[in-house]
């Protein structure tokens, strides 16, 4: 009752002085919706959309702190320099490559652990706690921990590996190996992760499709391919295209493990990105470079949110 | 198609006893209904028997197996869920195929099979949707073709009409009823509702507490309620109760009106002078005054029902409930002279509620 009333107000307040404010004390409905709008669009715009701009825009220009030359513009130069820079490509490389390992690996590792905590068990709390942990674990946190994992003389690894009759590793010496040790601290990481998003698609698939299915004669395993797993699908894809952009920005565990060391075998490009405008300030190539990770993550994002429109 | 039998089953969740000892034979091609109130253990019954619940002591048969160790697959049984289950995934035709797959039938004896049975139940235009994009009640007779193309020993259903609006649960009631009487296969349906377990079942088992309260036709149990439990619970509008005593071949109502013991009935509880009795007379059972034997109460409420006219009027201290002739239009405050033939009138005893005539 109390807006009805307001409405009569201002209306009547509309037909005797004609102020031009008056329009948005009675808005149209599309003036209404673009005035409800207005402040998440600014803000939007404020913390996203002027970021980008300015990023794609001082990509263009050569703008090196070091240099004490005054910002100029470059045009391409900054990305035909990339083309001949070998580190981006192994930067590039490292970082593809840690994608393609740990956000599978993740999601088995996530699948299955999200399996197990939708147990039926008595107490749930241990196995959900033990699954948040590792994700609120900070990155470099879980980095330094898994270094010392895979130090050559105190670590947990070696000396497991040397208890079973193998020789200890010495992890941070050998790129393949080095690399290995930060694949497998990621997956340790995120996994938690995927299986939380996992578990809560696990949770909505309603308990007497199974109990159909078990007087339909499925057994588990069929039972799993057949219900589980599709109906997770959506669960699953959005796991991925989370997991999937993280991976493209992997720079906290190689940073604090390894230092995209021995050489730069293990750097990723959101690390090098850091180096060059961070380390040697040059603002123009760094942006460059991230515009290339920017248009990575949209290229991936796109892809999956076409697979799930495609699954209607 | 086979029979099915408990004995003595019991299902406890720690200590707690839900069901309590349930002996019953159920033939080969009868359709038997499970009925009582929410909480009464039906489902947990029927889910025993299909094998999702375990069986806390006794045995369940079906046929001449024991069934209790099966898992359901080995027990060659159809369910028909209160949810449906459909797989939201598949197809109307993947759903009703999955459980033929499952068993290794080729797609060449699976693709008639599927369509004798959407034939049957109309549903031949639904088979390319998903669940999704049916209706209540398009998916409730899904469920039941992804039941019938099983072809199995026994159907279960647990209150599958309950998501139905009451006019399609009138229609899908009849359905169910001619399917069984095209396939024959035993069906054991569970519902609370007593009008289905009434309009659909050969035998009725009235359960009450994880017990069995009565075990008959819809005839047997309605003429002849074991119990005033069974008396209220089967016929609607309810069975009225009202407290009275046996004395000189009358049982005597605590408000004085007095109505004289059938013949038949006298005789078995001649012994019985002076015992405090519950009396049970149904609302259809009133007849017009001048028949039967009159009793004079005052009229309280009126209810016309076009069909009928329900006529709520106080005896002594009860309040009864009449079902008479819609042209009976009494006012409110009137007093009324009505019948009541003696010999439906049911006898219960006091102390055990249990039924001593008839
Ligand atoms: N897992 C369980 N643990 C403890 N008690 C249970 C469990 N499952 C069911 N019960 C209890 O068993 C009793 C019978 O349940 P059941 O589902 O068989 O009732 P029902 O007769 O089907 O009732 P409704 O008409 O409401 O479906 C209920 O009192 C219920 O609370
Ligand atoms: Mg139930």
């Amino acid at each position: 009752m109390a807006t009805a009333s307001e409405t009569t107000l201002v209306t009547t307040r509309n037909e005797s002085g004609t102020k031009w404010w008056t329009r948005f004390l009675d808005p149209s409905e599309g003036t209404l919706a673009a005035l409800l709008l207005l402040p998440t669009a600014l803000l939007l715009t404020l913390i996203i959309v002027y970021p980008v701009c300015r990023l794609i825009w001082t990509s263009f220009q050569n703008l090196s702190l070091t240099s004490g030359l005054p910002a100029s513009f470059a045009g391409l130069e900054n990305y035909s320099l990339m083309l001949d820079d070998p580190v981006f490509w192994e930067t590039t490389w490292n970082t593809v490559l840690i994608t393609l390992i740990t956000v599978p690996g993740a999601l088995l590792v996530g699948l299955a652990l999200a399996l197990m905590a939708n147990l039926p068990f008595n107490v749930k709390w241990p196995v959900r706690l033990s699954l948040l942990i590792p994700w609120a674990l900070p990155l470099s946190f879980a980095g330094l921990i898994f270094a010392w994992f895979f130090h050559s003389e105190y670590g947990v690894v070696n000396d497991v590996l040397r208890r079973i009759g193998f020789e200890g590793v010495i992890w941070f010496n050998s790129a393949n190996w080095a690399f290995a040790a930060i694949c497998l601290t990621i997956i340790w990481k995120t996994s938690s992760f995927m299986a939380l998003i996992i578990l809560a698609g696990l949770q909505t698939i309603p308990r007497s499709l199974y109990e159909a299915a078990d007087v339909d004669g499925a057994g588990r395993l069929r039972q799993f391919f057949e219900i589980t797993l599709p109906l997770l699908k959506p669960a699953i894809v959005v796991a991925l295209i989370f997991r999937t952009i993280t991976a493209l920005q992997t720079f906290d565990i190689p940073f604090t493990m390894t230092r995209g060391g021995p050489g730069t075998s293990t750097a990723t490009l959101a690390m090098y990105i850091h180096q060059n405008t961070v380390d040697f300030l040059d603002l123009g190539y760094g942006s460059a470079l991230a515009v290339v990770m920017f248009v990575l993550s949209m290229g991936v994002t796109a892809v999956y949110l076409r697979m799930i429109r495609a699954r209607g | 198609m086979s029979s099915v039998s408990f004995r003595k089953l019991e299902k406890s969740y720690g200590s707690l006893r839900i069901v309590k000892g349930i002996d019953l034979e159920i033939a080969d091609r009868e359709f038997v209904v499970l009925v009582g109130p929410s909480g009464c253990g039906k489902s947990t019954t029927l889910r025993m028997l299909a094998g999702l619940e375990s069986i806390s002591d006794g045995e369940i048969r079906i046929g001449e197996r024991v069934v209790n160790k099966l898992p359901p697959r080995e027990r060659d049984i159809a369910m028909v869920f209160q949810d449906y289950a459909l797989y939201p995934h598949k197809t109307v035709y993947e759903n009703m195929a999955f459980s033929l797959k499952v068993r290794g039938i080729s797609s060449a004896e699976i693709k008639p099979r599927i369509a004798q049975a959407a034939e049957m139940l109309g549903i031949t235009p639904l088979l390319d949707r998903k669940p999704s994009q049916l209706s209540g009640g398009q998916r409730q007779r899904v469920a039941m073709g992804r039941a019938i193309v099983r072809r199995p020993q026994v159907f279960l259903f647990d209150e599958p009409l309950s998501n139905l609006d009451a006019k399609l649960r009138g229609q899908v009631r009849t359905e169910i009823k001619r399917l069984h009487q095209a396939i024959g296969t035993t069906i054991i349906y569970v519902t609370h509702d007593q009008v289905e377990a009434m309009t659909l079942a050969d035998r009725i088992v009235i359960l009450k507490g994880g017990e069995i309260e009565q075990v008959g036709t819809p005839d047997e149990v309605y003429n002849s309620p074991a119990s005033v439990f069974v008396g209220g619970f089967i016929g609607s509008p309810a069975m009225n109760f009202a407290k009275g005593t046996i004395r000189g071949g009358q049982v005597t109502f605590d408000g004085g009106a007095g109505i004289p013991l059938h013949d038949h009935s006298a005789g078995k509880v001649g012994g019985l002078e002076g015992r405090d009795v519950v009396v049970g007379i149904r609302p259809e059972h009133f007849v017009p005054a001048g028949e039967g034997h009159a009793l004079s109460g005052q009229v309280q409420v009126v209810e016309p029902l076009g069909s009928d006219t329900l006529i709520h009027f106080a005896l002594g201290q009860s309040t009864l409930t009449a079902r008479v002739a819609p042209e009976m239009r009494p006012s409110p405050g009137e007093a009324l002279s009505i019948g009541v033939d003696p010999s439906r009138v049911h006898l219960f005893d006091a102390a055990t509620e249990r039924a001593i005539a008839r």
